[in-house]
């Protein structure tokens, strides 16, 4: 029997680690566009949602989500950046012409999306978590306050969002980063289904295809709340 | 046709190599693309100079030893073709083309297009086999073998070992070549016996030879002049885990 390090350290285990991680990324991306399609509800509904986030299994629902996203992310980036590594050694002396065939944009600059989408995060983050970039517009700052129809006083989610993206200068960097992100899962869906070894002759294509179309339905889907804050449609 | 070549020059493998320019004039449309390389050396030689190396030997398209890059496509333009059964046709006078090595690191250039593919070998040797005792020949029939199942060996099994996928690859990956060797065998019952020490240390030996890890580009399938295709490397993806899980 080899050592379980060896096998740890093979470019496909590590490949394994990032399908994985990548596709549990979807499944929280497919979550949090459902969140955000409730702004186009209402305030009552977004709001509702924001706070009962906040108190799933007494609160500590929403840190024990956060930690393995955590993990997850911490997981993808480092496999990214050995697997990258690796590849950058592999072909020292590059051709003078290359003419690709198969191989798309999206996928070429994967590692590139990747580490624009990092900062975006965190952007992202110190924006609607944090509240430590356009702190005009934080909730929790500026004592947005809304009174659900039961009676409670909660947090204005959705006036923070209303407000910030209103900014046009904020609404383009978030559908920048969703141009990115569309990029990404572009190649991502199904690049992970064939790393993970999906052979089925029936399932595959259409997998692929699917994996393309998932990847415009969630850049897009994201996309449409700044665009509607901005045109005017959810104010 | 009259043709204008960017040949990548080096004299040795430690030595600094080069573009160069070089015109061929009256190539017939019906050589083959190492034809015409060998009319520009017989012009080379003439002159005094030194002649392109480059590998060949069937010219048939069935050793695996040809292959250059050319104009950016391993084996050039023409799909399911080796470089030897590329004909002049394909091109029109006054054509510029680029020829280079295959470039990857596990592929050391020994001279001008040639280079030293000596890693594949490593990789066969860590378990591109079955071990067999020896003994009187057996009986062709003695083991039946499920039509799919002879197919998709067969199918894997026509990789010639050229390494166009590994210069195909953006990333200089072997995964095309190892998917093929390894789902050749594993397709087969006799193959099942060593199936899990196979898939793990001839995965470990590409590792080792610092290819480059696949991002599923699929730039392989498509220089690939046996069209082996990219399912193989799903299916060492799955072999490969579910060996390493075994222990």
């Amino acid at each position: 029997m080899r050592p379980f390090r060896e096998v740890w350290q093979s470019t496909i285990f590590t490949k394994w680690v990032m399908a994985i991680t990548g596709l549990l990324i979807v499944g929280f991306l497919l979550g949090h566009l459902s969140g955000n399609m409730l702004m186009f509800l209402g305030k009552e509904h977004m709001n509702e949602y924001g706070v009962e986030l906040r108190s799933l299994l007494h609160g500590a629902g929403i840190w024990v989500v956060r930690l393995g996203l955590v993990v997850i992310f911490v997981l993808h980036i480092l496999s990214a950046l050995k697997l990258s590594g690796r590849i950058r050694k592999a072909r020292p002396q590059r051709y003078a012409k290359v003419t690709p065939q198969e191989s798309t944009l999206a996928g070429r600059t994967m590692l590139l999306s990747g580490l624009l989408l990092l900062f975006y995060l965190l952007y992202h983050l110190a924006h609607f978590t944090w509240g430590i970039v356009h702190t005009d517009f934080y909730a929790h700052n500026v004592g947005y306050e809304y009174t659900l129809a039961n009676g409670h006083v909660v947090p204005d989610v959705y006036k923070m969002v209303v407000n910030s993206f209103q900014q046009p200068l904020i609404s383009v960097l978030y559908l920048l980063a969703m141009v990115f992100t569309g990029m990404h899962m572009n190649h991502a869906i199904g690049s992970a289904l064939q790393t993970l070894g999906l052979t089925n002759h029936r399932l595959v294509p259409v997998l692929r295809k699917a994996g393309v179309g998932l990847s415009i339905i969630i850049a897009a889907g994201f996309s449409a709340v700044p665009i509607s804050i901005l045109i005017g449609i959810v104010k | 046709m009259n043709l204008r070549l960017h040949i990548w020059r080096q004299a040795g493998p430690s030595a600094e190599g080069s573009l160069k320019a070089y015109d061929v004039n009256n190539v017939s449309e019906h050589m083959s693309f190492l034809e015409m390389l060998d009319v520009l050396n017989e012009d080379l030689i003439g002159k005094g100079e030194s002649p392109v190396a480059f590998d060949h030997d069937c010219r048939e398209g069935i050793c695996g030893s040809c292959g250059m890059v050319v104009n950016g496509v391993p084996h050039g333009p023409e799909r399911k073709t080796t470089v030897c059964q590329l004909h002049m046709r394909k091109f029109k006078d006054g054509d510029e083309i680029y020829i280079e090595p295959w470039r990857a690191s596990a592929f050391p250039v020994t001279r001008d297009l040639v280079v030293d593919r000596a890693a594949f070998d490593r990789i066969i040797q860590k378990g591109g086999f079955v071990s067999v005792n020896t003994g009187n020949a057996q009986d062709g029939n003695a083991i039946p073998i499920a039509k799919t199942d002879a197919d998709r060996a067969m199918d894997a099994a026509a990789c010639i070992g050229c390494g166009a996928c590994v210069a195909a690859c953006p990333n200089a990956s072997a995964m095309l070549f190892v998917a093929a060797k390894i789902g050749h065998l594993a397709a087969l019952p006799q193959g099942q016996a060593e199936r899990d020490s196979r898939a793990r240390d001839m995965v470990l030996q590409m590792d080792a030879e610092g290819f480059g890890s696949c991002t599923n580009h699929y730039e392989c399938e498509a220089a690939c002049p046996k069209g082996i295709s990219v399912e193989f490397i799903a299916r060492m993806n799955r072999d490969f885990v579910n060996a390493s899980l075994k222990g």
